[in-house]
């Protein structure tokens, strides 16, 4: 039951994300058209901005859980058995700490906003605490699928932030091009 | 209060330590600038200073630009583009020495031209160069480097994804990078080409028979093929250069162009479109956490003053501009064998930036310089992915993709040698748009 909550929560934000990314295109698209047309975006720069922020931090945790935050993977794959073992608790414990102590301030942030009423600059005004929901809300799911794999891996499960060594040339492909680069 | 080489000989310790032992590379970054700011007095409140810096630089305009980018090369990708690419190129190459091999080169240049992504721009070419060059019986060896080689040009020839983050890291402007790309895109396709040129030369019993000869009308209709990537490119750089477009509503008009040729081809689905939304979601998180990472590790290096005091050590050692390109050239080759292009980026430019400054180069120039050395640790074992690509595509072994692509890494290496004897290779785009 809980298994399904968590996972349903690290693929609904990560849809949440995605969701986000379309409305960039969509947004920026409207403006492009629209300065050809005398039409004028209200803020569009603004929620541009708010919709790449709440994307990049919403996806964080499907992304953690597909396998695709990367690490350096060419000494600690010459390891194995335990000795691996303390290996991935080491790696899983610092996570936790720094993204937690991250989530912890990007909450305290948002909470202080919303205290002492921060406004945006710019030519749309409203309440900053609202743009930094995605911010906070996405860094705390993230600190969970950490503390999730933490207790999953300690109690002698397989860590399921790493993918599988591809087979197929598809696989391959499909890792390569997820680097990025 | 210790000394600045110390701590910056402790922070170095830590986080290698930390990248070895498999903490994610974002995470590492993280722990170095807390660390780091441990060291500074004047009880600067390190946490919230971490959440306002990384709000700050993620809620960013030019940013939008990173996730459209990607998300035009995961459409791309599942289209029949490079399919067509191979038909509409190749009559025209046959009297080349080296026949068809040109085929890698300038498919890699077209695709470069719409994908910001080397290992995508590899795969995707090699998808169907590979089978079709050993079916007419050219060399392995040259083939298999050109290709590893020249989808390096995804990343050199806009849009590009490496120079975005290079641009956000530096705090550049992208437009400026992406038209300084154009001319040492050109150049290393010219270095490619005239390497396979003289090669086939060399070895002219290498060379496969001639392809059966075409009249000049079938060669047009063969290349008809080429029409829906020409009109992408089309629509991608006047956006870019007609400067009614910023970057990221270059980057709009990309996506929107893609989806197009997708619809074209009928490999448009509601489910194609899902995957390639989530695929391209994933990698932008990725990205943005090891950029959160980095720019709180280089506000927290700058409140130490680390990388001022080494770009005027550097300074008093009297280098020569050239020494010093030679020097960094040879710190990013070792750095690329361990990390990826884009970690080697963000890690470096905090500490880098001033220093090239202070020695007079451009930070527009030093981009392309950058993009340069993270495309020879694409092509170099043991983590270079054009490798991994092509080892499972043509089912060689690593040493073999490896040797092979080794002509082309040295070619690389003359091209960072030749923009840096000649800067004005790469400057002159840009300068001409914007003049300084």
């Amino acid at each position: 039951m809980l298994r399904k909550v968590l996972d349903g929560l690290y693929l609904g934000a990560g849809y949440l994300a995605g969701a986000f990314m379309v409305a960039i295109f969509a947004l920026m698209m409207a403006i492009s058209i629209g300065r050809e047309i005398n039409f004028n975006v209200r803020a569009g720069d603004d929620f541009v901005s708010w919709c790449m922020a709440a994307m990049a931090f919403l996806g964080l945790a499907h992304t953690f859980r597909h396998g695709e935050m990367i690490r350096v993977g060419l000494i600690i794959d010459l390891i194995e058995g335990r000795k691996r073992w303390y290996v991935e608790i080491f790696a899983l414990l610092i996570g936790c700490g720094f993204i937690g102590f991250f989530a912890f301030y990007a909450v305290q942030m948002n909470w202080q906003s919303w205290q002492f009423n921060d406004m945006s600059q710019g030519v749309v005004i409203i309440p900053m605490w609202i743009p930094q929901l995605g911010y906070s809300l996405g860094l705390v799911i993230l600190l969970i699928a950490f503390v999730d794999e933490l207790i999953h891996v300690l109690m002698g499960g397989e860590p399921r932030y790493e993918k599988p060594k591809p087979k197929t040339a598809e696989e391959v492909v499909e890792q390569a091009i997820q680097s990025g680069v | 209060m210790l000394e600045l080489v110390e701590i910056s000989l402790v922070l170095l310790a830590l986080l290698t330590f930390l990248l070895c032992g498999g903490v994610w590379i974002a995470v590492s970054l993280m722990a170095v600038g807390w660390v780091g700011m441990q060291f500074v007095g004047g009880n600067i409140p390190a946490g919230p200073v971490l959440a306002t810096t990384i709000w700050g630089n993620s809620a960013s305009w030019s940013l939008a630009a990173l996730p459209l980018f990607i998300w035009m090369g995961e459409i791309l990708f599942r289209t029949r583009l490079s399919e067509e690419m191979f038909r509409g190129l190749a009559p025209w190459l046959n009297w080349l020495p080296g026949r068809l091999m040109h085929v890698n080169v300038l498919a890699c240049g077209l695709f470069g031209s719409v994908s910001g992504s080397s290992a995508a721009t590899c795969a995707t070419v090699a998808k169907i160069a590979l089978p079709e060059l050993k079916k007419r019986g050219y060399d392995d060896t040259v083939s298999l480097g050109s290709l590893a080689g020249a989808g390096t040009l995804g990343i050199l020839i806009p849009p590009s994804i490496t120079m975005v983050v290079y641009a956000v890291a530096a705090n550049a402007s992208i437009i400026q990078i992406f038209l300084a790309g154009f001319l040492p895109g050109f150049l290393v396709m010219a270095l490619y080409s005239g390497y396979i040129i003289v090669w086939s030369l060399l070895n002219p019993d290498k060379q496969p028979p001639r392809e059966p000869a075409m009249s000049f009308r079938m060669k047009l209709r063969e290349s008809a093929q080429l029409v829906p990537v020409m009109l992408l490119i089309i629509l991608v750089f006047v956006t870019l250069i007609a400067g009614w477009a910023t970057a990221t509503e270059c980057a709009a008009w990309g996506v929107l162009g893609s989806l197009a040729i997708a619809w074209w081809h009928g490999s448009l689905s509601w489910e194609s479109f899902w995957q390639s939304v989530m695929g391209s979601t994933r990698v932008t998180c990725m990205i943005m956490l090891i950029l959160a990472g980095a720019s709180y590790m280089s506000t927290s290096m700058a409140y130490t003053g680390i990388p001022m005091a080494l770009a005027s050590w550097v300074d008093s050692l009297q280098l020569s501009p050239y020494a010093l390109i030679a020097a960094l050239t040879v710190m990013y080759i070792v750095l690329g064998t361990a990390l990826d292009g884009i970690s080697m980026i963000v890690l470096t430019t905090a500490v880098v930036i001033p220093m090239i400054k202070q020695a007079g180069f451009d930070v527009v120039w030093f981009g392309i310089f950058v993009v340069l050395v993270v495309e020879m640790a694409e092509v170099s074992p043991p983590v270079g992915f054009n490798l991994f690509v092509l080892q499972t595509m043509s089912g060689k072994d690593s040493n073999t993709v490896a040797r092979a692509s080794l002509p082309f890494f040295f070619l690389l290496v003359v091209a960072v040698a030749l923009i840096t004897i000649f800067p004005s290779i790469v400057m002159s785009v840009p300068r001409y748009f914007y003049p300084a």
